[in-house]
């Protein structure tokens, strides 16, 4: 009887924690949420009315070169911008426009000489003077260690008077102050050298008294910042690289704001209890065309994969509404954006006649159309590190294969070893920051050009050539612009690429949260504008 | 039993030697290395120049076996070299990974014993009875479910509902390690209570237990003194087994969790194409497993007197 007995108690108690853990309904949940929220604020205002702050991030980490906050060091100078240790000299605004920061003007004198004012009274967080000379070691360290630095500055000379600085480049750079706007820009003490770990002395609102690799930062409020208060005192910085996780602690009040979710946990967050920040950023998923390809080669098919694609329902459906349908090379909130250039929108009625007049017709009934005895099947190589771009292989097979595309995806972690072989592939399907820097330039000199590491399917076009070389020497920002509406049309009236969306970017932070605002560059996350309350 | 121990030892340096190649030749069919795996997670473009000016410093310009001698013959002087990914001495990046899962792999496998040897017993003593019924369902159900499946619903339960347990792991506490804990004991005990019953029933239907009984011995001295003991070979098989793939790590638990583990740390390697990590985290699990089985091999020995007399007697 008392084996019974125990048994029956021990049945009962591993059903009760079981169906507990599954149980739960959404007016529970709620009441659950808002504890957790409301226990958060009171974190907010710990051990003597100190603000802390923590952020939960799935690309702070070594996976993304990020393994330090040293900006001199691959690419940790997006963790030093970001988490507000590191200032550059300008910084760019919501159009990505260069405004002053730790610069106050610049000039150019002639095409390989710039002279800079640094602003007067800028400090670093040791008490330093964030003067001509520290900036001018800064930026000589930054060319002798920066693997990328030096080849997109091209200095030659830095010459220091007081605050002035005059910067002569080896060969004509109309994009330098774009460049040191780049997280790798960040002005740091150099004299005060980089910690074992990988901390550097900034002019930001915190300063980093902690950092372990792939796991946190600890941030302290800057004692001398020179650009105004500070209001929070203590921020953790949580590496969370799963998606699923950082959901769960933000919804637990472990974190207060998050960056990076993942688009199917966005419904869980909206409702009063959380605020969503988001901005249209330059990063596109778009397809490149092999020119080599059987299939690609012909116009029409390109011409009509443009007109099949249904960039709308993509967006709106499993992006769920978090992106920007893509138009040219650049979103619309460009000045030289996609709202300037003309392209195929979504039409299949069209595509199919497009299709028909050039050929392709399904002569054998099977849905899949079919010329001088080639099946249009079209190889689609894509990767699936970017979660969006698996979805839009499988949005574009099937809006495709209604037109009579049939679309082979390959999506796979080796697709830079495939793409080089041209016999492999019809349509490369990626992800790029086409104007991180507010520039044009770098998306066309390194994707469309003869000369492009990028150029995956051997693209050519003559005047798109010529208008490259012509835009190397433009140093005018509205004539570059003009010159990259005319590229922008040119490529896509030759059916080389279609930019099928761009990265809406968002940052979630629980109630009471203010300051935490997304910025089109990416760049910019904790500020001395963030608050708790 | 010297001997024998020493020449199981032996055999790990060809298997070292075998396995590491192998690895190293597998990582390079997979295709892509570590600078275009960072390019990628990037995702902007750069010049050729700085791809290949990255590519030389870290030798992967080199052909393949000039790469793996140029590994093997630092190993061999003691050095496993620098991640490719974050910079930092392999030897020392795996010290900071093992206290986390020898901790994990503790607290699971104590766990795992107390759930699973306990209700195997009960559902062999019980057996076709509701209880048997029940702790079978239970068993059923927690093989069904995932790990990672598992870990958000205990997450949900003890993290938001109750706000009992951190859903973010902060270094190797005890309050940390609950819940990882909690989700591999759920699935190795759903396999291995299922295991015990049936080691259990089998003893249980053995003649020297009707012969006990007949003798009017009770069942629970003839459960405890014999049944178990003789069914100890079988469940200590099964847990050093175990003890082996968790001491490799358990990515998926480590990931949710946020876990500092060596499971973590080699998925990330791999995805990252992080050479010199993956040889160290082969290398250790090769070395987990030969030295694993060896100690049960012997702890056959001593747990059941059969196989010690019938060694003396060959």
């Amino acid at each position: 009887m008392k084996k019974r007995i125990a048994g029956i108690v021990l049945a009962l108690a591993l059903s009760a924690s079981t169906l507990a853990g599954c149980g739960g309904t959404g007016g529970t949940s709620q009441t659950s949420a808002e504890t957790a929220a409301a226990e958060t604020a009171a974190k907010t205002e710990g051990a003597g009315g100190e603000k802390t702050f923590v952020f939960g991030d799935t690309t702070f980490n070594a996976e993304n070169d990020e393994s330090t906050i040293n900006p001199h060091e691959g690419y940790s100078g997006w963790a030093c911008i970001r988490y507000g240790v590191g200032e550059t000299l300008f910084q760019l605004d919501d159009d990505m426009n260069l405004q002053p920061w730790i610069g106050e003007s610049y000039e150019n004198v002639d095409d390989t000489t710039w002279k800079l004012k640094i602003k007067d009274g800028v400090t670093f967080s040791n008490g330093n003077p964030c003067d001509g000379e520290a900036v001018k070691a800064c930026l000589e360290d930054l060319v002798k260690t920066h693997e990328r630095a030096a080849g997109d500055l091209k200095i030659a000379s830095i010459d220091v008077n007081g605050n002035e600085l005059t910067i002569k480049t080896s060969e004509p750079n109309p994009v330098l102050f774009n460049y040191l706007a780049e997280p790798y820009g960040c002005i740091i003490d150099v004299s005060a050298g980089v910690t074992p770990e990988g901390m550097v002395i900034g002019t930001g609102p915190y300063v980093a008294k902690e950092l372990v690799t792939d796991d946190h930062l600890l941030l302290e409020k800057n004692p001398n910042y020179w650009n105004g208060d500070v209001n929070v005192d203590k921020i953790t910085v949580r590496t969370i690289s799963d998606g699923d996780t950082l959901a769960l602690a933000l919804q637990s009040g472990e974190i207060d704001a998050a960056y990076g979710m993942a688009y199917k946990s966005y419904p869980l967050f909206t409702n009063d209890n959380y605020t969503f920040s988001s901005t249209a950023t330059s990063r596109s998923f778009y397809c490149q065309f092999n020119f080599n390809s059987p299939v690609c080669s012909d116009g029409a098919v390109r011409k009509a994969m443009a007109m099949g694609i249904d960039k709308e329902g993509f967006v709106k459906t499993l992006l769920q509404g978090y992106g920007y349908v893509g138009k040219g090379a650049f979103p619309d909130t460009l000045s030289y954006g996609g709202q300037n250039v003309n392209t195929e929108s979504y039409d299949p009625e069209g595509a199919k006649k497009v299709l028909e007049d050039a050929g392709w017709v399904d002569s054998d009934g099977d849905g899949i159309r079919e010329k001088d005895g080639q099946k249009l099947s079209v190889r689609w190589l894509t990767y699936p590190s970017r979660q969006e771009l698996p979805l839009l292989a499988q949005s574009a097979q099937a809006t495709l294969k209604d037109i009579g595309i049939d679309i082979q995806i390959n999506s796979t972690a080796d697709h830079n070893t495939i793409c080089k072989d041209q016999s492999q592939w019809d349509v490369y399907v990626g992800a790029n920051v086409n104007a991180g820097l507010g520039d044009p330039a770098n998306f066309f000199s390194t994707h469309c050009l003869d000369s492009s590491t990028k150029n995956r399917g051997s693209y050519h076009n003559d005047n798109l050539e010529k208008l490259a070389k012509e835009l190397e020497d433009t140093f005018n920002k509205d004539e570059r612009g003009k010159l990259a509406i005319e590229m922008q049309q040119q490529i896509l009236d030759d059916h080389a690429f279609i930019f099928c969306s761009f990265l809406k970017m968002s940052m979630i932070s629980r109630k009471g949260v203010t300051g935490i605002t997304a910025h089109p560059c990416d760049f910019y996350e904790l500020t001395a504008d963030l608050d708790v309350n | 039993m010297k001997h024998y121990a020493v020449c199981r030892l032996l055999q790990l340096l060809p298997i070292l030697f075998a396995i590491t190649f192998m690895s190293f030749a597998m990582m390079r069919v997979a295709g892509s290395d570590v600078v275009e795996q960072k390019i990628e997670n990037r995702g902007n473009a750069v010049s050729q120049e700085v791809v290949d000016a990255a590519r030389e410093e870290l030798g992967l310009d080199k052909p393949f076996l000039t790469q793996y001698f140029t590994w093997l013959g630092k190993m061999l002087h003691g050095d496993m070299g620098t991640s490719y990914v974050s910079g930092k001495p392999v030897f020392q990046t795996f010290l900071t990974k093992l206290p986390g899962t020898l901790l994990l792999t503790a607290t699971s496998i104590l766990l795992t014993i107390v759930l699973s040897i306990p209700l195997g017993i009960l559902a062999a003593v019980r057996q076709n009875r509701i209880t048997d019924y029940i702790i079978r369902v239970f068993s059923f159900i927690g093989n069904s479910m995932p790990n990672f499946f598992v870990a958000l619903l205990l997450m949900y339960f003890f993290s938001i509902r109750l706000g009992l347990f951190p859903v973010i792991s902060t270094g190797t506490s005890m309050k940390s390690v609950f819940l990882p804990t909690l989700t591999l004991a759920i699935a190795m005990s759903a396999k291995y209570l299922r295991q015990v019953r049936a080691t259990i029933l089998d003893e249980l239907s053995k003649e020297y237990v009707a012969g006990a009984k007949a003798r009017g011995i009770k069942f629970s001295v003839t459960l405890f003194r014999s049944v178990l003991k003789a069914s100890l070979v079988t469940i200590v098989t099964l847990l050093t087994l175990s003890i082996g793939s968790l001491l490799g790590g358990t990515a998926i638990v480590e990931s949710i969790f946020m876990w500092d583990g060596v499971g973590k740390m080699a998925v990330d390697a791999i995805s990252m194409r992080d050479y010199p990590i993956i040889q160290a985290y082969v290398m250790w699990m090769a070395i987990i497993y030969v030295v694993v089985n060896l100690i049960t091999d012997l702890s056959y020995r001593y747990l059941d007197p059969r196989i010690r007399l019938g060694g003396m007697k060959q």
